[in-house]
């Protein structure tokens, strides 16, 4: 029951002006049982997608997501309440003004009594080292600070999974190292999407999405080195098809001059 | 992005008689300056409220630059709307328009500066208890009001950002340019909200309702 399982999931969604749909992931079958597991792939794999699956956000076209015995669709609420999600931009994820009101709006559906609310609030912020700037607006704080206050109040209700989706994309080295230290520490089953490749080694279990597909899952050093490989060869295949284009291009304006 | 530009002033957090003042009646005060600005035909009395308001905001102890900055904010509508009614209506009823507004403003900010948000999420939630026998859900109303509360200086900053980047490409004049990208920032952002709501479970069918 303590694992995560995806079942031939596919997501695919409308596409304006066009009647196929777009696939996002394509029959996807996993289990996640690992303490520390890393996603990583180019932009518009479907690494998002997949995240969003483990909290509902995203529901399967085809197929089913099962949290420790929830489906992510039929009971989606109790999912929620055992998975944390961590977005990109602590941003567009921080509700309130300040981090205290933040953390305290997480717990207000498990603590009805504002006292013992605000005590615990605080206790969660003083954990993270957020208790002096617990009163600051949160567009005052840098973004590593940010991203922390993000996390807190994610962890404020004790999820069993915490999930994040590129958690150090908008940080600085330092606060990516904060993030590294923090995450290590925790004591929730992490599910990361990231750029980071340093973060990614750190895993116990690296997949590696590729067009919607898992084109590796394995070991966190032998997934980095197969993601280097896939971007290289991406990259040499589109110069190799720029080179052609360019030629392509050159005859053209060639002929059409000796033509006339 | 911006976005700290808030319209009505933050918690201060303080002891003052304001800030021991019941919730209850903070709300009755602002209610009375909404329903008074419907009533109120005379400038001079309007004019007099919002000097008893702004006293209330500064005996608060929340200072004298947050209460200018949340007129501030305001002020460019209010000029509009000033000249608008002037032009239409004469220069008492602008000013006692003008006035009205501006006492509904302080008032809120009185209100909002005196009381932590979570208090006055508590304190909606406590008047929205008796909407829960037609299925309404107090909390939601709560979420509702926090996200209000969090969407207004989050739009003004996105207007202050898209109006600098059509000014550094020459189109300030251009309201298309202004408007749209507003527009569409703020869908974004509403629909990234929802996301991160539904994420941290905020806003779900409360334990009672819900067979989940």
């Amino acid at each position: 029951m303590n694992s995560i399982s995806f079942s031939r999931v596919s997501v695919r969604v409308a596409v304006d002006g066009s009647d196929a749909p777009k696939t996002l992931l394509s029959d996807i079958s996993l289990d996640l049982a690992e303490r520390r597991i890393g996603v990583i792939g180019a932009n518009g794999s479907g690494k998002s997608t997949l995240l969003r699956l483990l909290n509902g956000l995203v529901e399967p076209s085809e197929g089913s997501v099962v949290v420790h015995g929830d489906d992510t669709v039929a009971a989606v609420r109790r999912v929620r309440s055992n998975v944390g999600f961590v977005f990109t931009d602590p941003l567009s994820q921080l509700v309130m003004p300040t981090g205290r009101e933040d953390v305290e709006l997480s717990l207000r559906r498990s603590i009805r009594n504002s006292k013992e609310r605000a005590a615990r609030a605080e206790a969660v912020l003083d954990r993270f080292g957020l208790l002096p700037l617990a009163d600051q607006s949160i567009y005052e704080l840098s973004g590593g600070e940010r991203q922390l206050l993000a996390l807190a109040a994610v962890l404020a209700v004790n999820p069993t999974v915490l999930v994040l989706d590129e958690p150090s994309t908008l940080l600085d080295l330092r606060n990516r190292e904060l993030l590294r230290r923090t995450l290590a520490g925790l004591d929730q089953q992490v599910i990361m999407s990231t750029h980071d490749l340093d973060l990614a080694l750190d895993m116990d279990r690296v997949l590696v999405v590729e067009s919607g597909r898992i084109v590796f899952d394995g070991g966190a050093a032998e997934g980095v080195a197969r993601y280097r490989a896939l971007c290289a060869a991406a990259v040499d295949s589109a110069t190799e098809d720029s080179a052609k284009e360019d030629c392509a291009a050159m005859d053209k304006r060639w002929l059409g001059g000796v033509q006339k | 992005m911006r976005g700290n530009s808030f319209l009505i002033a933050n918690y201060v957090r303080g002891n003052s008689i304001i800030h021991r003042t019941p919730l209850w009646l903070k709300f009755l005060v602002v209610a009375a300056c909404g329903t008074a600005s419907f009533l109120i035909v005379d400038w001079s009395v309007s004019l007099v409220i919002l000097a008893i308001m702004c006293g209330l905001f500064l005996l608060s102890g929340a200072g004298l630059r947050r209460l200018l900055r949340a007129i501030w904010i305001v002020t460019p509508i209010l000029v509009v709307i000033g000249l608008f009614q002037w032009w239409q209506l004469g220069g008492p009823t602008a000013a006692r328009i003008v006035l009205n507004v501006l006492v509904c403003v302080v008032a809120a900010s009185v209100l909002t500066a005196t009381t932590p948000v979570q208090e006055l999420l508590d304190g909606v939630v406590a008047i929205a208890r008796p909407f829960r026998r037609f299925g309404a859900d107090p909390e939601r109303f709560a979420l509702t009001i926090a996200v209000m509360l969090r969407s207004i200086p989050f739009i003004a900053g996105a207007f202050s950002d898209v109006r600098d980047s059509a000014r550094a490409r020459g189109l300030e004049r251009n309201p298309r340019a202004l408007v749209l990208p507003v527009f569409i920032t703020t869908v974004a952002y509403a629909r990234q909200t929802g996301d991160a709501l539904a994420a941290r479970g905020l806003g779900e069918p409360d334990d009672a309702a819900s067979g989940n």
